[in-house]
């Protein structure tokens, strides 16, 4: 049997099994270690074809302003202070090209600059869903996403980065909410 | 010849031999020279293979589909990594028995293996909620199984390859992307499959499936580029069209002139698609530059994609090319491929602040086309090697396209396209009765 190809095989095999581990990794330490942030969301639902059902989830910041001095390009990596309110819901406070000394900080990417505005994509875009329990998600996605209250998106942020972990409505958490309507 | 047509020769030779059609020795010749490349697993054991495969991917990717609320994360992660493991042992196994395992078995594995792969990222995005677009999962789904082409030496898991990059790079036209996440990283990506073709001891050759969705796949890719090149470049807006079509013509040109072995050249035009769909576009390329307007739209585009490094790059491998088709005395694809080069000859004629005028191209363009045309037809009747109904078809569609633009009355152009027609069939009709008194014809003692 020849060395080289089998050299190839197992790098190959290896690279197969790091990508996903490293993320497995990432996560799980921002879900360890990190900070629980509010965000108020907006959004409607589709399917991906290839991870099943998902609530698209949108904080309702999309927008921030840019500090003096600071040079953005559409496409670059910004770091993004979160502050929390008087309601508890987390907004994007103050911009930096470079990771804050200290609080809890997202890393963003900027989508367009103009004059001394960004807008900015979330790292987070869906929540999945359980394949039966998506109608019904879906029904109570569009009943409360306009309320008063809107719906809140409960994320664990970690040096830059942050993992969705659930969604919840007036403090109680989705899945429960879920669980009883569809009983 | 293809793998199909040797297996049929093959078993048709000990009947041909019983007939006394054939002495013994000729039919030795014959097997020696026509043996059947086992190494190459036919195409019915690659698609059942592929089903295979691909059910088994398709049903794990539906499974995670479903999102198992009511397990918990680790066991989760377990559907993931579980049938990953079994499909390398499984690849594993096929490499270590080499020559030993079947063609089909070889192509299964390797499928399954990047399947499960995807799978396996798959439920990991989902489990973690992960944002991002599918083509930036699409993109690291195939950089990890580019390796079992390689190893595996699978076709399958090739053509998936090719038509991912050439998926991935359409999307990634959007303006305003950095160079390393746009089409521009194309040609890396589909040089990443050398080792595989043409191998490390160049020896390997491809199916015909498989040259057509590598054909296809370039071009996509290619012209994605092409687009993407022009758009980055904010001074050209206006005349974007007209830069990125002229490099589409030069690409097409330089997969017209890719340079061939023997063995392939000696192959008939049909098994080379990068030739017939490079040809045909610059030949409709080179009719609808004979139009004084769509000229003058060509000249307009040509001074700006000569700023650009992709043009450079493009005209580069193309210099390279043209002087190995010169070597290898393809005369054929030299005299089309040069149709994409009549632009540069206006370029001192360039005025920056006067419109371009279109009419000296259009009769360049025309001019060159028919003297193709022409000489398709004479090498034919001076006993070389031509191609006189394809001569006589891109004359006739020359004195349609000149008809249509001029302004001429109806009853003229509609004598004319009649005149032509006929012919046309005439000429048809000509070169079948040739064909038949040449096929009729004895062999040279």
């Amino acid at each position: 049997m020849k060395t080289l190809p089998l050299i190839i095989f197992g790098i190959a095999a290896l690279a197969q099994w790091a990508a996903p581990l490293s993320q497995i990794w990432t996560h799980e330490q921002v879900l360890a270690k990190g900070t629980l942030i509010k965000l108020k969301c907006q959004a409607p639902d589709p399917y991906d074809p290839l991870r099943g059902r998902y609530l698209a989830v949108r904080p309702q910041q999309r927008e921030a302003t840019v500090p003096a001095g600071m040079k953005l390009k559409k496409g670059m990596q910004v770091y993004a202070q979160l502050t929390p309110g008087s309601d508890g819901l987390a907004t994007v406070s103050s911009l930096s090209l470079t990771p804050p000394d200290g609080g809890d900080y997202i890393r963003l990417k900027a989508q367009y600059v103009y004059n001394d505005k960004i807008t900015f994509e979330w790292p987070f875009d869906r929540f999945y869903v359980n394949e039966k329990l998506a109608p019904e998600a879906d029904k109570w996605f569009a009943e409360n996403i306009r309320t008063a209250k809107g719906i809140t998106a409960e994320v664990r942020v970690y040096n830059g980065r942050a993992v969705l972990q659930d969604l919840s409505l007036d403090g109680k958490p989705f899945r429960e909410i879920l669980k009883e309507r569809v009983k | 010849m293809s793998n199909n047509h040797q297996r049929w020769l093959l078993e048709q030779l000990p009947q041909w031999e019983r007939e006394g059609l054939l002495t013994p020795e000729a039919a030795r010749t014959l097997r020696d020279r026509h043996a059947v490349d086992d190494s190459q697993p036919g195409a019915a054991q690659i698609v059942m293979g592929a089903l295979g495969a691909l059910l088994i991917g398709s049903g794990l990717i539906a499974i995670i589909g479903f999102n198992w609320d009511d397990f918990t994360r680790p066991v989760r992660l377990l559907f993931a990594f579980v049938p990953l493991l079994l499909a390398q042992l499984f690849s594993f196994r096929a490499l270590q028995r080499g020559a030993a395992t079947a063609p089909w078995v070889r192509e299964t594995a390797a499928l399954l293996q990047a399947l499960t792969t995807g799978a396996c990222i798959a439920i990991v995005s989902q489990i973690y909620n992960l944002g991002g677009e599918w083509p930036d999962f699409l993109f690291w789904w195939l950089l990890l199984s580019l390796p079992l082409v390689w190893v595996l030496r699978s076709s399958s898991v090739a053509i998936f390859y090719l038509i991912g990059i050439a998926v991935w790079s359409v999307n990634q036209v959007e303006h305003g992307r950095p160079w390393y996440d746009s089409p521009l990283l194309y040609p890396v990506l589909l040089l990443g499959l050398l080792p595989w073709w043409p191998g490390w001891k160049m020896r390997t050759s491809l199916s015909l499936s498989v040259r057509w969705v590598m054909t296809l796949s370039a071009i996509f890719g290619l012209c994605s580029a092409a687009v993407f090149a022009c758009s980055r470049s904010q001074e050209h807006y206006g005349y974007y069209e007209d830069s990125f079509f002229w490099l589409w013509t030069l690409t097409a040109a330089a997969l017209t002139l890719l340079p061939l072995s023997q063995n392939c050249l000696d192959e008939p035009t049909r098994r080379k698609p990068q030739v017939l769909l490079g040809g045909l576009w610059l030949l409709g390329y080179g009719v609808a530059a004979t139009f004084r307007d769509a000229s003058g739209d060509i000249l307009r585009g040509v001074p700006y994609a000569l700023r650009l490094p992709w043009c450079w790059g493009l005209l580069t491998v193309l210099a390279a090319f043209v002087a190995l088709a010169f070597l290898r005395r393809r005369w054929a694809v030299l005299a089309i491929a040069s149709i994409s080069l009549l632009p540069l000859l206006m370029i001192p004629l360039h005025r920056p602040d006067v419109r371009p005028d279109g009419t000296l191209l259009s009769w360049l363009a025309l001019l060159h086309l028919a003297a193709i045309g022409i000489t398709l037809i004479v090498l034919e009747f001076a006993g070389k090697k031509g191609a006189p109904r394809l001569g006589a078809t891109l004359l006739s569609v020359l004195i349609i396209a000149r008809m249509a633009d001029s302004d001429l009355s109806l009853l003229a152009k509609g004598v004319a396209f009649i005149g032509v027609g006929i012919a046309f069939l005439g000429f048809n009709i000509l070169m079948g009765r040739l064909l038949k008194q040449k096929a009729a014809a004895p062999l040279p003692a």
